[in-house]
């Protein structure tokens, strides 16, 4: 059984086709690196995933189950499954790293004991502990990015989509994100990459998908970024 | 569950409290919605009132001949009761017309004088007619007209009567109308001027709606907060405009019963003062409620 299976997906915006007939499936406990340039539909592949897009054709299933199909409290459970890491961060600018990490829990309706308990341990996880009390713009760009990261891990999903999660980093800060995605994927959570950074995905050596023109050309286990 | 709701209520607090001057902006525009539903609610009663009173005074009077003995009127009057569509007859005689005259011209020197020099009762027995409904007064004259005893008659009071009963009856129509529009339109008007000040407060909060969304949050778990605000501002919104109109009606109460006498509309708001705050609380709620239901939806489509 798959956690993730493309079957024949296409997706168009006004008639102009960004992703063409695309079919994958992706393990449980698996990182994958989807890469590919700017632009080339990455990102489109990872909202459908969470249902923020629908594909124009084909069909997307996780853990077997057809996501257009999902009904509103199912499409929640659906997300809470599946833990988000943007590029853009999208944090909250009026709460601080605890209750950013917090609100994840907060909406699925966790009680404050859980709450109190779990969100500590993560933060410890992703190295923030110290700075819990620390709105976004008090925290550097490594930071605001692991808080992200502890966001999407408080509800121990099965899969973790990050969007170019260093696309707006420096080096050092680049790597600990990655080293970080690496641990979460040896604790057993499916990691989903999307970059354009070579050198990641060359170092990493693990499975990588890459897109051109809106297609699959290569699908390897220990792949190299070859575009 | 406790702690979702416990979530709600504190989050909807947060959310009231945090953007003061958009929350100042929604309940104004929801004060000024409730003041003129209750406004209308106020000129339904007094206009229905009004509309009574002139109802309550119309009636057909017909004046018998002197020479008709009042055996024969009081027959007439019975014979007329069979009428279905009169619902009582006053006999008048014409020693109680005299009286009744004499009352009302007391303090008229001039006419009390008259009377005296024609020594004589010049005034006739009457009956004075009241119909069930005042669109059948038109009816009863006409089968007044038309029977055996029209030549008993002096005069039939009619044509006046039957001016007043048929602007009367068109004005009751009109109000009541009139006044369903009204309260449809304003009530409507209400609806999107508070819509869109709610429309506007969420649209300031539209990137944490959608990371809600994103993290897994539910329709409802998500809606929640901002309906409890919009019952909340609805709630205040109520208070204040009680405030207000109470603050008005004793300030100008007497000059409102100059201007409208007879009506009553002070001692009925006073009377009436829980129902009114009910149903104004009633319009309030529904109004946050519903403007901050249809506001979120648009974001919530994620």
């Amino acid at each position: 059984m798959s956690l993730v299976y493309f079957k024949n997906v296409s997706k168009s915006y006004n008639g102009f086709l960004i992703l063409d007939n695309i079919t994958f499936t992706m393990e449980a406990g698996e990182f994958v690196s989807l890469v590919g340039r700017s632009g080339v539909g990455k990102t489109t592949l990872l909202k459908m995933l969470i249902r923020e897009e629908l594909p124009t054709k084909g069909k997307i299933y996780f853990n077997e189950r057809d996501i257009a199909k999902l009904k509103g409290a199912e499409l929640a459970l659906l997300r809470r499954k599946i833990g988000v890491v943007f590029q853009d961060f999208k944090l909250l600018a009026d709460r601080t790293a605890f209750e950013n990490v917090a609100f994840a829990m907060e909406v699925a309706g966790y009680s404050e004991e859980d709450i109190k308990k779990d969100v500590p341990e993560v933060l410890k996880l992703v190295n923030l502990q110290d700075k819990a009390d620390h709105f976004p713009h008090q925290l550097s760009a490594g930071e605001r990015q692991r808080t992200v990261i502890a966001r999407a891990l408080i509800q121990r999903p099965e899969l973790i989509l990050a969007d170019e999660p260093t696309g707006n980093l420096d080096p050092i800060n680049t790597w600990e994100i990655i080293k970080l995605l690496v641990k979460i994927n040896e604790l057993g959570t499916a990691v989903l990459l999307a970059t354009h950074d070579k050198e990641i995905v060359n170092t990493l050596g693990r499975r990588v998908i890459s897109l051109e023109n809106g297609k699959i050309i290569r699908d390897e286990q220990e792949g190299k970024y070859l575009i | 569950m406790i702690a979702n709701l416990k979530r709600i209520i504190q989050t909807a607090w947060k959310g009231l409290t945090r953007n003061k001057w958009l929350s100042v902006a929604c309940i104004t525009m929801m004060v000024l919605s409730l003041i003129i539903f209750t406004s209308i609610l106020l000129f339904n009663y007094a206009a229905n009132t009004l509309i009574r009173t002139l109802q309550d005074k119309m009636d057909i009077s017909i004046y018998f001949k002197a020479e008709i003995p009042e055996e024969d009127i009081l027959k007439i009057r019975d014979e007329l009761l069979g009428n279905e569509l009169i619902a009582k007859i006053d006999y008048v005689s014409k020693d109680e017309a005299l009286a009744a005259f004499k009352e009302k011209s007391k303090y008229n020197p001039t006419i009390q004088k008259a009377l005296e020099v024609l020594g004589d009762n010049p005034l006739t027995a009457s009956l004075n007619i009241k119909a069930k409904s005042t669109a059948d007064y038109s009816k009863i004259v006409e089968d007044i007209n038309n029977s055996a005893f029209k030549d008993k008659l002096e005069t039939i009071n009619l044509t006046e009567n039957q001016k007043i009963v048929s602007q009367v009856d068109r004005l009751a129509k009109a109000v009541k109308i009139g006044s369903g529009v009204a309260i449809l339109l304003l009530a409507f008007l209400s609806f999107i001027i508070s819509f869109n000040t709610i429309r506007m407060a969420i649209y300031s909060l539209k990137e944490e709606i959608e990371i809600m969304k994103l993290v897994g949050g539910s329709n409802w778990l998500i809606r929640g907060p901002f309906l409890l605000e919009g019952l909340l501002q609805g709630l205040i919104a109520s208070f204040i405009t009680t405030l207000i109109i109470s603050l008005v009606i004793l300030s100008f109460g007497a000059k409102i019963e100059n201007f409208l006498p007879g009506i009553g509309l002070v001692s009925y708001f006073w009377s009436h003062f829980w129902f009114l705050f009910m149903l104004q609380t009633v319009f309030g709620l529904v109004l946050g409620l519903v403007s901050s239901f249809w506001a979120l939806n648009h974001y919530l489509k994620v």
